[in-house]
């Protein structure tokens, strides 16, 4: 996921970045009002996606990715919302403008989570993240685990793909109305997720004969750069996440 | 005493109705390079997990015997520790890339942070383990974006750089062309002579020939033959035994047999093929 770009975004320390990131999540499910997730989006995720050089990154794959979402959120919401304004009629459907409201307030909710932990994919370096997560007391094992599951999207697209084109050459049937493709997915899901399970014994086997539970205290070959600056605003962060917290749970008395 | 003494080695993985290695005796000196051969299920993966340790820690299982490394049984080293001495390398490189790093250099880098390595020596350390194995141009490349021999050389450069003892090989070069793999051989052979011990599970006739010390060949899980490469490698007991022979060995054979091949021993290699064909 992530997009190697000299920006200052990029240059933060990771820890300051996770930080930001849980509290702007936070701060989108804790504080009232119908509109706030859509606030946080257009005034501090798509900034930050812009000063991070990743906004056009950022905007296709959470268009892409929540389309699907929005489409049956939307109808369903809209179709079985029981009295209210109908849009139209046709048939035996009559969507309501506020079944359709409501659809559109928690998509939002929806969108913040996604754009927000996208954001700090695309500009975080996984590995520069374990060696964070580690300096702050985490158990290897634990970042380990962390930061190979931010990893596992695109090994999965990879390996994905290889499945669908040795299938399709054996004649798979990939193409065609939605009956002929859902029948496609058994013989390319099957064999990416017993594949992957298969794998996780020998991957086990080469970290562990790398030393991976070697008793010796680790170093790490990158730096990662950390300043006064940012630990200030860290504490500050935690500070925010702590009342916004507060708030969200007396607001909601 | 031997480097590696292995004794009455038996072992049967958990889940298996048989054993998989029957009574393994073996001794290995400092330094030898030896390749293991044999079909596959004849124990040769599992004969290289027993050297590095996870067989019986990892995959647990019926293990009786012993495995004695340097002076150390395998048995009674835990092994985070064992794992320091012995290297491993096995044929899937894919699943050897650690998932966690974001070029080669860095890849390579893991296992020298795991052990605490500084970091100026670790620079150091795997700048030469690249050049050693021929991928210092790879050094900026994400690991996922190399060919199955980059990325052999790289899970081979990765167990390097940890300078172990005992370097394990399965099947190091499944996935190289015939000259990355001369150079692979050639890599480890060099090693061998300047004192690290080499057990090396492999296919390929001709390169063990040319380049390991000894030849172990493994028939259902027990040591069917031992010894020099060409003894062994042209050794009719090989032949019976269904095991793929150089295709210059059985080439001399059937001149043999046909009297045009007057030596009294079969080539393995071209060069011994071309040089017994042209004496008269």
């Amino acid at each position: 996921m992530y997009i190697a770009r000299a920006s200052g975004l990029h240059q933060l320390h990771p820890l300051t970045k996770v930080l930001l990131t849980f509290c702007l999540l936070i701060a989108g499910l804790a504080l009232p009002g119908n509109w706030t997730s859509y606030l946080i989006i257009l005034l501090v995720i798509f900034p930050l996606s812009v000063w991070g050089k990743v906004f056009p990154n950022l905007l296709r794959i959470t268009w892409l990715v929540s389309l699907p979402f929005a489409i049956s959120v939307i109808l369903i919401q809209s179709l079985f919302w029981g009295t209210g304004t109908p849009l139209f009629e046709f048939w035996i459907f009559a969507p309501k403008l506020e079944g359709a409201r409501y659809a559109v307030i928690s998509l939002g909710k929806i969108i913040l989570v996604m754009s927000d932990f996208l954001l700090f994919s695309l500009t975080t370096r996984p590995d520069a993240l374990m060696i964070a997560l580690k300096q702050a007391g985490m158990p290897s094992s634990i970042a380990y685990i962390i930061v190979t599951t931010l990893q596992i999207v695109p090994s999965f697209q990879r390996k994905g793909a290889t499945i669908l084109d040795a299938q399709r050459s054996r004649g798979l049937e990939t193409e065609g109305n939605l009956f002929v493709r859902a029948k496609a997915l058994v013989p390319i899901v099957l064999p990416l997720v017993l594949g992957s399970l298969m794998e996780v014994e020998e991957r086990a086997i080469a970290i562990e004969a790398r030393a991976f539970n070697s008793r010796q205290t680790e170093t790490s070959l990158i730096e990662i750069p950390d300043t006064q600056l940012q630990k200030n605003f860290r504490t500050v962060i935690l500070i925010v996440m702590f009342l916004l917290i507060i708030f969200g749970i007396l607001w909601r008395l | 005493m031997a480097f590696i003494n292995i004794q009455n080695l038996t072992y049967q993985y958990p889940t298996a109705k048989a054993p998989v290695l029957q009574n393994i005796n073996l001794q290995i000196n400092e330094g030898e390079f030896v390749a293991v051969i044999g079909a596959n299920g004849a124990g040769k993966s599992t004969l290289c997990y027993a050297l590095a340790g996870f067989v019986p820690h990892f995959f647990k299982g019926e293990f009786s015997g012993v495995v004695e490394v340097n002076g150390i049984q395998s048995s009674q080293a835990a092994l985070a520790e064992w794992v320091l001495n012995v290297g491993l390398a096995f044929q899937n490189p894919f699943n050897q890339i650690s998932g966690a790093k974001y070029t080669v250099f860095e890849e390579i880098a893991f296992g020298l942070e795991n052990i605490g390595v500084e970091r100026e020596q670790m620079k150091s350390r795997i700048e030469a383990a690249m050049k050693l194995t021929g991928i210092a141009e790879l050094a900026d490349r994400s690991p996922y974006s190399l060919s199955g021999g980059q990325q052999q050389r790289v899970a081979l450069t990765s167990i390097l750089v940890m300078q172990p003892k005992l370097l394990v090989l399965d099947e190091p070069t499944s996935q190289m062309d015939p000259i990355g793999t001369r150079e692979i051989f050639a890599v480890i052979r060099d090693l061998s002579n300047s004192g690290m011990t080499v057990v090396m599970a492999e296919h390929k006739m001709e390169w063990i020939a040319n380049f390991a010390d000894r030849v172990i060949a493994l028939k259902d899980g027990q040591i069917l033959l031992e010894g020099k490469p060409n003894e062994v490698l042209t050794s009719d007991v090989l032949a019976e035994n269904g095991f793929g022979i150089s295709r210059y060995t059985s080439t001399a054979r059937e001149a043999q047999k046909r009297n045009l091949w007057k030596k009294d021993s079969l080539p393995v290699t071209l060069e011994e093929a071309v040089e017994g064909f042209r004496r008269k």
